[in-house]
């Protein structure tokens, strides 16, 4: 990668931090005190364990919520607005651009999530914070391949990606339990069902790596698709 | 050093109907030349910067630059591109976006700050550089747009509508950047609505409509007969005179008179005649450029 991108990061995380960050420690506040005031009004004492549980609670409630968020337009936003004209008109490859982007909204998502875990552990009850971070970054993990080979592709992209997450979703719901067909539909389809699982299985250190190769190898071919669409795709 | 062969575009709805931009363009644009681009709305000339910036790809033909494909060019070396529409973040400040789009273009850390700080001199939008783009008006997005294309010295530069929205004497401080941009070795093309423009900037002039190339003009004057047209003269004295002396004369009024010429060797031969027969006069222009002349004609509207 050249130096000159390279040199860009830091327009990128700030751009995220400005643009997504703040919008996402309000979401987390919003939630956390949803959830967290009916407790304190009781008068409800804190355990090492049920504060571990509450917060697995709230960061699994936001992460989707923020990942949705986070990933909103991180390619399509620049060809909707036109912003792409100035900016690839310099030396500058856009695969490379959008990849570099993805890596920075990522860093500032664990980022926004450090403080989120910080903010709870400080007002609430000190808590271990890797698991609840690691889930973070994992839930932005498995939908981000998914949302940036759909920003690439699609001008609107964050009403497609919520329409694929209810429709796998609802498709998951009625299928699960058939033979044949309906279970090599639901292998192609984005694995959004073992987030869920992985938020407890996280907690209970007791994670099945096979799942999480595959929500985040689904991902990442997702991801290296939307890097050939960029590189194939005429931008204008 | 950039070549178009018989390069087409065409875009394709999902219901698939098929529009032509562009058809059959073939033009080849030197070193150190100031190419005008010239058509009337929906001609394609935005399609030829998109082609050309690699943003598009051909459907036919083809696109190079120093034999490269477009996208791979810019890629490695960078276009000064200033793009009829302002595409900036609207939250970005003024001189942030310039050290953004400073570093893009690859300019080392420790020479952006004094590059940036030049180009706002130069673009005058030094007490607007702590503002943000949403605040700037119409002109000085231009200008700043105008600025973030001057960062670096780069050797093709694609101004669009460069003068949209500038005032007159930003206008006239515009011909002198341009001016001081042809250099051997750099090639500049200006896309424009405005002839006269065009007319004082270019070398050549591209004329497109429909999307096909129509002509090329060279923009200086010749012994020619492309030079035959309507001249307007203005005098300070002797205005009888001049209706005596040419009786095919126009009077306009305000002291002003059109007269068709054939050539420059007339022009010439005429206003000696009227000033040897005691005529003072002030202004000698053509009434239409020739350059106005011939996109009359190759658009489809003489006269």
């Amino acid at each position: 990668m050249r130096l000159n991108l390279l040199r860009y990061a830091m327009w990128q995380l700030r751009d995220f931090a400005r643009d997504r960050g703040i919008a996402l420690i309000l979401i987390g506040l919003a939630i956390g005190t949803t959830i967290l005031g009916p407790m304190k009004a009781m008068s409800i004492p804190f355990s090492d364990n049920s504060a571990r549980q509450i917060l697995a609670t709230i960061i699994s409630q936001v992460a989707f919520i923020a990942a949705f968020v986070a990933l909103n337009g991180i390619v399509s936003n620049d060809r909707k607005l036109g912003y792409y004209r100035f900016l690839f008109s310099k030396p500058v490859r856009v695969p490379a651009y959008y990849a570099q982007q993805f890596v920075m909204f990522f860093v500032g998502f664990v980022a926004v999530f450090a403080v989120m875990i910080g903010l709870f552990a400080v007002l609430v009850h000190p808590v271990a914070p890797l698991a609840p971070l690691i889930y973070s970054a994992l839930v932005f993990l498995s939908l981000g391949g998914i949302a940036f080979l759909i920003s690439s592709l699609f001008r609107f992209d964050w009403p497609i990606l919520v329409g694929v997450f209810l429709v796998t979703n609802i498709l998951h719901s009625l299928i699960d339990d058939k033979e044949g067909f309906p279970q090599l539909l639901l292998r192609l389809l984005p694995p959004f069902q073992e987030l869920p699982r992985m938020s407890a299985a996280i907690n209970a250190g007791t994670v099945d790596s096979s799942r999480v190769f595959w929500l985040l190898g689904y991902s990442a071919i997702c991801f290296v698709a939307g890097l050939i669409v960029l590189r194939r795709r005429p931008f204008g | 050093m950039i070549e178009f062969s018989s390069t087409g575009k065409v875009y394709k709805s999902l219901l698939g109907r098929s529009v032509t931009a562009v058809e059959e363009f073939s033009l080849q644009i030197g070193e150190g030349e100031i190419l005008g681009i010239a058509g009337p709305n929906g001609a394609g000339k935005s399609t030829l910067i998109s082609l050309l910036l690699g943003y598009i790809r051909p459907t036919h033909g083809s696109v190079r630059i120093d034999g490269l494909e477009p996208r791979a060019y810019v890629e490695r070396n960078g276009i000064g591109y200033l793009s009829e529409l302002m595409s900036v973040n609207p939250n970005w400040k003024a001189e942030d976006a310039l050290s953004r789009f400073a570093t893009l273009a690859g300019i080392e850390p420790g020479d952006i700050p004094g590059r940036v700080d030049a180009v706002i001199n130069q673009l005058g939008i030094d007490e607007h550089r702590f503002k943000k783009i949403k605040a700037l008006s119409k002109g000085n997005l231009q200008r700043l747009g105008l600025a973030q294309a001057l960062l670096r010295d780069e050797r093709i530069m694609v101004l669009d509508e460069p003068t949209h929205g500038l005032d007159p004497v930003w206008t006239q401080r515009f011909r002198g950047i341009v001016e001081d941009l042809r250099k051997p070795g750099k090639t500049v093309i200006i896309a424009s609505h405005n002839l006269d423009e065009l007319q004082r900037l270019a070398d050549r002039v591209a004329i497109i409509d429909r999307g096909r190339l129509q002509r090329v003009v060279q923009t200086g004057y010749s012994q020619t007969t492309e030079t035959a047209g309507v001249y307007r003269i203005a005098v300070v004295s002797g205005a009888g005179l001049m209706s005596e002396m040419f009786p095919a004369a126009v009077d306009i009024g305000g002291g002003e008179f059109e007269i068709r010429i054939a050539g420059v060797s007339e022009l010439n031969a005429s206003i000696a005649r009227a000033i040897a027969g005691g005529v003072m006069v002030a202004s000698v222009v053509p009434s239409r450029s020739v350059l106005e002349q011939q996109f009359r004609e190759a658009v489809g509207e003489t006269g």
